[in-house]
């Protein structure tokens, strides 16, 4: 069975191919059937490759399966093979991005339907699902990072994918930079890894670094880079502003790559390397920082936004930071668990915001907005579940899973759960702020939107059924052992983080306070409603427009905290500023100008050719002079 | 050694072909000789290497996977070449002969055990470069360009000659046998001669490599050469450089790595900065692709530095990456050239739309060049920073890795370009020859990238 | 090992070394004196190019023949290759039948180059 693993990402790549080379030669219905059936078959797979790993573990064992598919670079020591891992951890995110790509592939085909670029979006897709594929599989960092870096480059083709508007191309540009600069600490972290125990596969480094004293050196250096490629792929300070940007794309894009796929690679990454970072606790703490003050930024962003698409943005940063925060503390499931929940109901909310804007004609400012219920009922109805369940209401998924990451924090650390609070209290305004806005009161648009108004197609509505179903019942998967539950998911993932539960010891909280806990957080997202309720539909407040007064508070959340801004004058204009400087200086000035520039004018000015040969060759052969005067130098001070 | 008489004879065919009026068969001709020269060196491959005639040359596995390699760019350049030099030139015949006797001296230069065989191979190379560089009489960009690098070439080539003269005298032989054996029969007593012959010989072969501070020829040279010559230098030149290079080092210097490795890595670090950088400020794809190759030298001379068992495979793989995408590129500049008259980067905006298999194999190459995996580009960076890191180099791997990520800036322009920037253009036209080696580069760098063991087990 | 000879360092070196900086430090020196205290006059005149007082006219840059290049350079060629012939030569002797082979291979391919000059009627005068 595990055999044919290697057919998983090999469909989506074949379709990537049909729909590449024949996107001018197929009719769009059979790019829309090859492009999503592939990706179906490739879920139906995955299912039994899960059935059977769910078996392996059924029977007490850990449920893992390395399949080498062949040698890809040998030489001498240095040993790296194309090999897959199909382990819990892995079979749930095949589910995953092979579930979620196959509804947002279909919904695509009626969201792109109008799209002149349907094939190349297609193929872009699948190849997107490829690489993503790759990352999840890899049963070495070298594979792991050939998708890693694939799934970049898809995200930046496809966030440009109205490459035309200049700032999309901007945007798409920002995204990828951003990413290189993770990606690098990525690069480096795997050289030092295998430096440090001679190998790239996760079978021989995890055995080895379980055997090392915590708080290692070498070990709190591989953690603290591979962190920093998580803050670029998944979005946390300082390199989260280029997701809100990265909202150019078309929205299914969003919704797969932008919520629920690839920006948890990193959080992917860190769980699978839980061991070396359960060893490192001072990157834990940091994690743990980093995550809850990105989840608090990008909340206070949230409350202010009016652009439908940035709200879910940056609501999608405050939630990784949720999950980077339960890393951090030591909940991997817990956070593994947000993952999961939280690529149903962000991808069911993205879809839901993508069919509001369809049925706007493409407007997505919620203060044109309102009323929007009655016309799109599904819409309605099934954005209202991802919102309840993203606010962390019971029963509904997002509770479950952001419960036991607020629990862990709060054994942890007193600190870290109070702000966490505060954090799931702005969550629950801002997203019940967009339902309203969006749903309720009157039609605020014009009178040709509110003529074009329509319920989306069936091939829209169904993904946005199914999700919600998902979304709504999704937390029975880990129900917690305070509630009666089976912990279905803990035990199911026990295996992976088995060696980092062995140096910890046991998560242990009282059930009465955990009571305690669901209630507060219940209660007060319950209560978050309302006063939206209160606020927008009762008192029927809508947002001020872009140029009016605000208060203080209220202008730096609206602004984005100049993060933006402040980047743009710390970094990117001294870059600028030393890159012309180099350019005409070193460049211009230097070789050009003193040599060939000067030639030019030389020639121009009637003063003859012969004058710039023998001044251009003579600076270079005195450049050559003064490294070969510093080299004998140097011999002669070292004989 | 009989592919080398071989070639040296092909090269007056040519030359009597041109005098005959035969200039259909120039192509056809030299392609065979090329063919021939490939299999004589496979037919070698298999046999017991021992130095040749009184030890001047030695063909073991490293000299005739270099010049196999060699050969094969030689003749991916000159199927680019037909319509080409007909259009800048009369004097075909000439060019082409020429080209083959630049590329004997290349194949000289990686199979040399003998100084004196190092120093005539690398001055067949380049003497006949430097008429090639200027092959444009009426060009004054050539013109000054064939200039510059033949007064700069000279210079540099007294420094090489210097250090030869020196080693000699320390150790009274050309051989690398003896020299070898001198150093390991007195360890401690090594002349003084010996240490400033290395230092004469690295700064002559940095010259030729393109190693900063002796890369000041390089974007001029580069620039001011018909495409197809710059092509020829940065691939088959550069590369038989390196191995010379690299030959002198493994067989004869490791024992003193403690000397010459410092003075090497100043000159990589100040190689892979200076090319990186000046590469991110170009206007013009071709002086980009100068710049680059600067860089790319620079991470060559990681495979010198970290000189060891692996050194040899790893700089063969990535200079056979470097090579066949840089002649896919340049390829699709002379293409671009031709029908927009630029070489500048707005040249190419919105390539992809006329032209989606020139883009698509131009993007190849530049992920290549940058190093994105599945690519050969990677792997072969893969190896070289590999290597690095066996000897312990953290800095230098940081160092190469930041490198690494400008280069990626600047390659992917080119790209954004052609697939991101719309602009009004006509389709270029593309004959059979331009598409099957556009075919060939794009398929060999994903093949390599996919099985690098397909290379990587050569050496 | 004495005393004598087992000094080899590079403190022996520095006489050179003191040699090297005054012959370049002079050199560089003179120039920059010349530079500083030189009188300079900028005129147009100054500036142009000196042609015996008639105004310049056209460009240096102009094609002359190079016949006399051609022949003193394809003399020169011919010329060294020749002197192969000398060491040959003398010994003529030792090297038999091989030799000899060795030398009419030498010799043809200087004729087939000869017969390329004449060909590309380089030695043409008009």
């Amino acid at each position: 069975m595990t055999d044919l693993i290697w057919i998983v990402p090999l469909l989506p790549f074949i379709g990537f191919l049909i729909n590449g080379i024949g996107r001018n030669i197929l009719g769009k219905p059979l790019i829309g059937i090859i492009g999503s059936g592939v990706v179906f078959v490739s879920f139906l797979l995955s299912c039994c490759l899960f059935s059977h790993v769910y078996d392996a573990r059924q029977a007490g064992g850990d449920g893992a399966f390395t399949v080498p598919i062949f040698e890809w670079i040998s030489a001498g020591k240095l040993s790296v093979g194309l090999s897959f891992m199909l382990d819990p951890l892995s079979s749930i995110m095949l589910l995953i991005v092979t579930g979620i790509g196959f509804l947002i592939h279909v919904y695509s085909i009626g969201y792109m339907s109008h799209d002149p670029g349907f094939g190349k979006f297609f193929s872009y897709l699948n190849l997107f699902i490829f690489f993503m594929l790759l990352l999840v599989l890899g049963s070495n960092y070298i594979v792991m990072f050939i998708g890693w870096e694939g799934v970049g480059l898809c995200s930046y083709l496809l966030i440009g994918f109205w490459y035309k508007n200049e700032a999309y191309a901007g945007a798409a540009k920002k995204a990828f930079v951003m990413n290189r600069i993770g990606d690098l600490g990525f690069l480096i972290a795997v050289f030092l890894i295998f430096t440090t125990f001679g190998s790239f596969e996760f079978s021989s480094i995890f055995p080895q670094a379980a055997g090392r004293v915590s708080g290692d050196g070498t070990l709190l250096l591989i953690t603290l880079l591979l962190f920093v490629a998580a803050t670029g792929k998944s979005a946390q300070i300082p390199l989260f502003t280029w997701l809100p940007d990265a909202m150019a794309g078309p929205t299914p894009v969003s919704a797969l790559i932008h919520a629920a796929t690839m920006v948890t690679a990193g959080i992917y990454m860190i769980a699978r390397s839980n061991i070396l970072f359960t060893l490192a606790p001072v990157t834990l703490q940091i994690v743990a920082g980093i995550g809850i003050a990105t989840a608090l930024l990008a909340a206070a962003i949230a409350l202010t936004q009016n652009d439908i698409k940035k709200v879910l943005a940056y609501s999608t940063v405050s939630q990784l930071g949720y999950m980077f925060l339960g890393l951090g503390v030591g909940a991997f499931t817990g956070a593994f668990f947000h993952v999961l929940t939280h690529a149903f109901f962000k991808a069911l909310l993205f879809l839901g915001a993508g069919s509001v804007i369809h049925a706007m004609s493409d407007e997505q400012d919620m203060r044109s907005m309102g009323g929007l219920k009655k016309k799109l009922p599904i819409t309605y109805i099934t954005m209202l579940i991802g919102t309840i369940a993203i606010s962390g209401i019971p029963p509904l998924s997002g509770f479950f899973s952001k419960d036991e990451i607020l629990a862990h924090a709060f054994v942890q650390n007193k600190v870290l759960w109070v702000l966490g609070f505060i954090g799931a209290l702005f969550t629950a305004f801002y997203m019940f702020r967009m339902l309203f806005l969006t749903f309720f009161g009157e039609f605020r648009g014009s009178k040709e939107q509110a003529h074009h108004l329509h319920e989306s197609p069936g091939s829209m509505t169904f993904p946005l059924i199914v999700l919600a179903i998902l979304a709504a019942f999704g937390g029975l998967l880990n129900i917690p052992a305070a509630l009666g539950g089976g912990e279905w998911l803990a035990h199911y993932l026990e295996p992976v983080f088995a060696a980092s539960t062995a140096k910890t010891g046991e998560f242990h909280l009282e059930h009465g306070t955990e009571y305690a806990l669901m209630a507060a957080s219940g209660i007060a997202a319950i209560i978050m409603a309302i006063w939206a309720y209160g606020t927008y539909v009762s008192k029927k407040t809508v947002p001020v427009a872009d140029g009016a007064e605000r208060s203080l508070l209220s202008r730096l959340s609206y602004h984005k905290f100049y993060i933006d801004e402040i980047y743009d004058a710390l970094i990117v204009r001294p870059l600028n500023k030393l890159s012309v400087f180099l350019y005409k200086v070193i460049d211009r000035a230097g070789i050009d100008g003193l040599v060939n520039g000067l030639g030019r004018t030389a020639e121009e000015s009637g003063k003859g050719i012969r004058l710039l040969q023998s001044g251009n060759v003579g600076f270079y052969i005195f450049m050559m002079v003064v490294g070969v005067i510093a080299l004998l130098v140097y011999g002669l001070i070292k004989i | 050694m009989s592919a080398i008489i071989t070639l040296s004879l092909l090269a007056v065919l040519l030359l009597y072909l041109g005098l005959f009026k035969a200039k259909k068969a120039l192509l056809p001709v030299s392609l065979l000789g090329l063919l021939a020269a490939i299999v004589l060196y496979s037919i070698q491959w298999d046999t017991d290497a021992e130095p040749l005639y009184s030890g001047m040359v030695l063909f073991d596995h490293f000299a005739v996977a270099f010049s196999i390699l060699s050969l094969f760019i030689t003749g991916l350049v000159f199927l680019l070449s037909r319509d080409y030099f007909d259009s800048i030139s009369e004097h075909v015949a000439e060019y082409y002969a020429l080209i083959i006797f630049s590329l004997t001296g290349a194949l000289l230069v990686v199979s040399f055990h003998n100084l004196a065989m190092l120093f005539i191979g690398i001055e067949i190379m380049s003497v006949a470069l430097y008429i090639l560089v200027g092959i444009r009489k009426r060009d004054f960009s050539s013109n000054e360009a064939a200039l510059k690098y033949f007064l700069m070439g000279a210079f540099s080539t007294g420094f090489l000659l210097f250090g030869i003269t020196l080693i000699y005298g320390a150790t009274g032989s050309f051989d690398l046998t003896e020299i070898k054996n001198y150093l390991i029969a007195n360890p401690h007593s090594i002349s003084p001669l010996f240490y400033s012959g290395i230092l004469l010989l690295i700064i002559g072969l940095s010259f030729k490599v393109g190693a900063a501070p002796f890369h000041f020829w390089t974007p001029d040279v580069y620039e001011g050469a018909p495409i197809l010559i710059t092509t020829f230098m940065s691939t088959v030149v550069k590369t038989a450089a390196f191995a010379g290079f690299l030959r002198l080092f493994l067989t004869c210097f490791v024992p003193l790595q403690d000397f010459w490795a410092p003075v090497l890595l100043v000159i990589t670090v100040l190689t892979l900065f200076i090319g990186n950088i000046s590469a991110l400020a170009q206007q013009s794809f071709k002086r980009m692709l100068a710049y680059s190759s600067i860089s790319h030298a620079g991470y060559m001379l990681f495979g010198i530095l970290s000189i060891g068992a692996a050194s040899a495979g790893a700089i063969f793989v990535y200079s056979a990456a470097y090579s066949i995408a840089s002649v896919v590129a340049f390829a699709v500049l002379i293409l671009v050239k031709r029908s927009r008259g630029s070489e500048h980067f707005e040249a190419f905006n919105g390539l992809a739309a006329k032209n989606p298999y020139l883009a698509f194999t131009l993007s190849v190459a530049m992920l290549s060049l940058a190093g994105i995996p599945l690519t050969a580009g990677f792997v072969g960076k893969f190896m070289m920073f590999s290597g690095v890191l066996a000897n312990y180099h953290i800095v230098l791997l940081l160092l190469a890795v930041l490198n690494a990520a400008m280069g990626i800036y600047y390659y992917f322009r080119v790209i954004v370009a052609m697939y991101f920037r719309p602009a009004d253009r006509e389709e270029v036209t593309v004959n059979a020859n331009y598409k099957a080696v556009l075919f060939i580069g794009a398929l060999l760098t994903i093949a390599i990238g996919i099985f690098p063991s397909l290379l990587a087990g050569w050496l | 090992m004495t005393q004598a000879e087992a000094v080899n360092t590079s403190a022996n070196y520095l006489p050179i070394l003191f040699q090297l900086i005054v012959a370049g430090g002079f050199g560089v020196g003179t120039i920059i004196i010349t530079h500083l205290i030189g009188p300079k006059v900028k005129t147009e005149n100054k500036l142009g190019s000196f042609e015996s007082g008639i105004e310049v006219i056209g460009n240096a840059r102009q094609p002359f023949s190079i016949k006399y290049f051609m022949v003193a350079i394809l003399f020169v060629l011919f010329d060294i290759e020749v002197i192969f012939m000398y060491p040959w030569a003398v010994n003529f002797r030792q090297f038999g039948l091989s030799g000899l082979l060795e030398m009419f291979i030498f010799m043809a391919l200087l004729l087939l180059g000869f017969i390329y000059v004449i060909k590309k009627r380089a030695l043409e005068w008009d």
